[in-house]
């Protein structure tokens, strides 16, 4: 693969809980990665973003409640902008094993959720990255 | 604080050093066990014990303090019981507060409360009063906390989720609707300054509406810069000296017109939770408490009328010994504080009363069961460490907002401590012990140690614009991840004896449906039957105190009055300071 995996990493709305987010943001630098944090952002805002810097990967995150609600409307966002296809969306917080299967329903590519191990993430990113790629 | 030379610790060693010491021990006996300690050691502990004499314990959220295998008088050979412990209800009140404790008053059993519309937390409310629960606590959403209306686009989504939302004086008397907020004591979660500034004057005008006079109403407020400056993330900030002023209006405002009520609420809780130590959470509380008891008595106040109403609020998590002597060296600190430091002459003044939540994020996914023993532990060493009041978080909140079972569940676990264990009959259980003692000691000297950094750096406010403090909680909590993923701190079910297999399924909460539209329609009736002169004329004059920089709190009672809603007055706010930038914490 070419160049550096770009990541966007943002809170979703208004939730106040970052320690997760910035610790996935300075491992996925610490792994090589470009990585983009924007803070709380909407939808509309993070789709621009990701958008306007071209990136691999979207990754939000949600501790507050709200996955479904505005998960659900950046997926909606990202079909119409056409970036299912060509980029990653992953969603890492606090879900119910319900909530985390209804999410990759409505269309992120993984779900990530306390708890998950560094190397993981860190590589079911570069997995998912390089099968987009090949495709 | 620029003209001030001498530390707390300075003023602390300096006014201190004369004082005789009266040890318990003589040196006759300490001699004696000297030599018999140190062939001990020699004889019968084994080479290797003897080597690792000190271990540091890595534990979740724990402060790497160095234990021995053994401790005994030698640990503190000049331990003078009256100066350092007192009896309980004395000076320098190691023991607790008040002489009987919990035979006297039970700690308050004030679970946190807070989801969907008013009317949903109300039905909690009442179900975990109806259960024995003894105070209120109530959690207010995230657009709430962030100060935004419920029908602003950037609260799209999030309506009523991990809190209770609330716009206006309409849905606070939804919220309390049936509780007569004169018998009862409220604690409303306001973390920042800006939402208690905007929330609490709704709280004040609904009484007003039931006819309720303001000095029969009790409980607290949260009020604590640290929350709305570094332990966040939001969209908007206002600058740390604007949100440093409010805090201090708040205290001001309350002080003088709710007698009985806590203006202030230290919240090292979420500082430590978000990722520090045992001993940044204390040392942070207490240099902000410091920093707003001078710039009370800066505006004129005497020492005793703002200290009897301060409170602290903790976090109880993992490592057990280390909970129980952080209450109480953090009390005997507070007291030296006050007496020493700030001169105060009421005993009132000299107490570090606290409320504790048991640790959220020492509980694990897997397995989530576990979950209910770590908080009783944490509650416990709460409880031994001699607290006012508990909250006990629930197991399945690695998942979500606590079912009602699981809430009622952290309820009982309060109550099997207080009715059926015994260890509410006797004062501080554990003092004496060489250990607690020792470690009690130690951890006295490294919160006194990290309140001089603060205060060297220019004071808390100062530390918290120059990003030390954020700096510190990332370092803080990037290395504890290590450990974690290291196994270096083990954490059983997740890195030590792990279950195989999938995760077992689990009831969770579901937040109520349609409370955005709800709210949207409320706020919707609130505009269009309000007198909108009157609401116009509220803001505008809200403006120009904040720009005066006088105390902001009549004006936003007026506004509540009013009925402005929160968003409203806090878009005021943020016209009038302008917006600040926090430090980048990676």
């Amino acid at each position: 693969m070419e160049g550096k995996v770009k990541v966007l990493l943002s809170k979703l709305g208004l939730d106040v809980h970052n320690r997760g987010v910035i610790t996935v943001a300075k491992e996925l630098r610490d792994a090589g990665m470009e990585v983009i944090y924007i803070g709380n952002s909407l939808p509309k805002e993070i789709i621009e973003t990701a958008i306007q810097e071209d990136v691999d990967v979207v990754g939000v995150s949600s501790l507050g409640g709200a996955h479904l609600t505005l998960g659900g409307l950046l997926i909606e966002q990202a079909k119409q902008k056409g970036l299912k296809d060509r980029m990653i969306f992953l969603i890492g917080g606090v879900f119910s094993p319900a909530d985390a299967v209804r999410l990759q329903q409505i269309g992120f590519d993984g779900v990530v959720s306390p708890g998950a191990a560094r190397e993981e993430i860190a590589s079911s990113i570069r997995e998912m990255v390089s099968s987009r790629i090949v495709r | 604080m620029a003209e001030r030379t001498k530390t707390t610790k300075e003023i602390l060693e300096e006014k201190l050093a004369g004082r005789e010491r009266i040890p318990l021990y003589s040196p006759k006996a300490l001699d004696k066990l000297r030599q018999e300690f140190d062939q001990w050691k020699n004889t019968v502990v084994r080479e290797e014990d003897q080597k690792n004499w000190q271990v540091t314990p890595h534990t979740i959220l724990g402060s790497d303090i160095p234990r021995e295998m053994l401790y005994t008088p030698l640990s503190n050979p000049d331990f003078d019981y009256t100066q350092d412990l007192g009896n309980s209800g004395q000076q320098p009140f190691t023991r607790g507060i008040h002489a009987n404790m919990y035979r006297g008053r039970e700690f308050t059993m004030r679970q946190l409360t807070g989801f969907g519309a008013p009317e949903d937390t109300n039905q909690r409310i009442k179900f975990m009063l109806a259960h024995g629960a003894t105070g209120i606590n109530i959690i207010f959403d995230l657009p709430t906390i962030q100060m935004y209306d419920s029908d602003e686009p950037i609260s799209t989504g999030q309506v009523g989720m991990s809190g209770v939302a609330i716009d206006s004086v309409d849905d606070m008397d939804l919220l309390f609707k049936d509780i007569p907020l004169d018998k009862v004591t409220a604690s409303l979660v306001t973390h920042y300054p800006s939402n208690t500034a905007i929330l609490f004057p709704m709280y004040l005008v609904l009484a007003e509406r039931r006819g309720i006079p303001w000095d029969k109403l009790a409980g607290s407020v949260q009020n604590d810069i640290t929350m709305e400056e570094v332990v966040r993330s939001g969209p908007e900030y206002i600058p740390p000296q604007d949100c440093f002023r409010t805090q201090c209006d708040n205290i001001e405002f309350i002080r003088q017109n709710v007698p009985r009520w806590n203006f202030i609420t230290y919240n090292g809780y979420n500082l430590r939770e978000f990722g520090t130590s045992g001993i940044t959470e204390m040392s942070v509380a207490v240099a902000n408490a410091i920093g707003t008891v001078e710039e009370m008595l800066r505006r004129g106040h005497d020492v005793d009328w703002v200290a009897e109403r301060l409170a602290f609020f903790w976090s109880p998590a993992n490592d057990f010994f280390e909970e129980v002597a952080r209450v109480r060296a953090v009390r005997r600190l507070w007291y030296k504080i006050m007496r020493y430091r700030f001169n105060a002459k009421s005993t009132r003044s000299l107490w570090m009363r606290c409320h504790v939540q048991t640790s959220g994020i020492s509980l694990i996914r897997q397995e989530p069961l576990n979950n209910i023993i770590r908080a009783a532990y944490h509650a416990l060493s709460a409880v031994l460490g001699g607290v006012q009041s508990l909250h006990v978080d629930s197991y399945d909140e690695a998942y979500s907002v606590p079912t009602e079972q699981a809430a009622l569940l952290s309820l009982r676990t309060q109550q099997i401590i207080q009715a059926e264990t015994g260890v509410t009959e006797v004062v501080d259980p554990l003092g004496g012990s060489f250990y607690v003692e020792a470690l009690t000691n130690d951890i006295e000297t490294r919160i006194l140690d990290e309140v001089d950094e603060i205060e060297k750096m220019g004071g808390y406010v100062a530390t918290i614009e120059q990003g030390w403090l954020h700096r510190k909680i990332t370092e803080y909590f990037y290395h504890e991840r290590s450990n974690i993923e290291q196994g270096d701190i083990r954490v059983v079910g997740y890195n030590i004896h792990k279950a195989p297999g999938e995760l077992p399924p689990i009831d969770v909460f579901r937040y109520p449906e349609g409370v955005e539209q709800k709210q949207k329609a409320r706020l919707a009736t609130l505009r269009e039957r309000r007198d909108n002169e009157k609401v116009n004329s509220a803001l505008t004059a809200l403006r120009e105190a904040c720009k005066r920089k006088e105390n902001v709190v009549p004006y936003t009672t007026e506004c509540a009055r009013a009925g402005c809603s929160e968003g409203e007055m806090f878009k005021v706010f943020k016209q009038a300071y302008g917006l600040w930038r926090p430090p980048t914490l990676w």
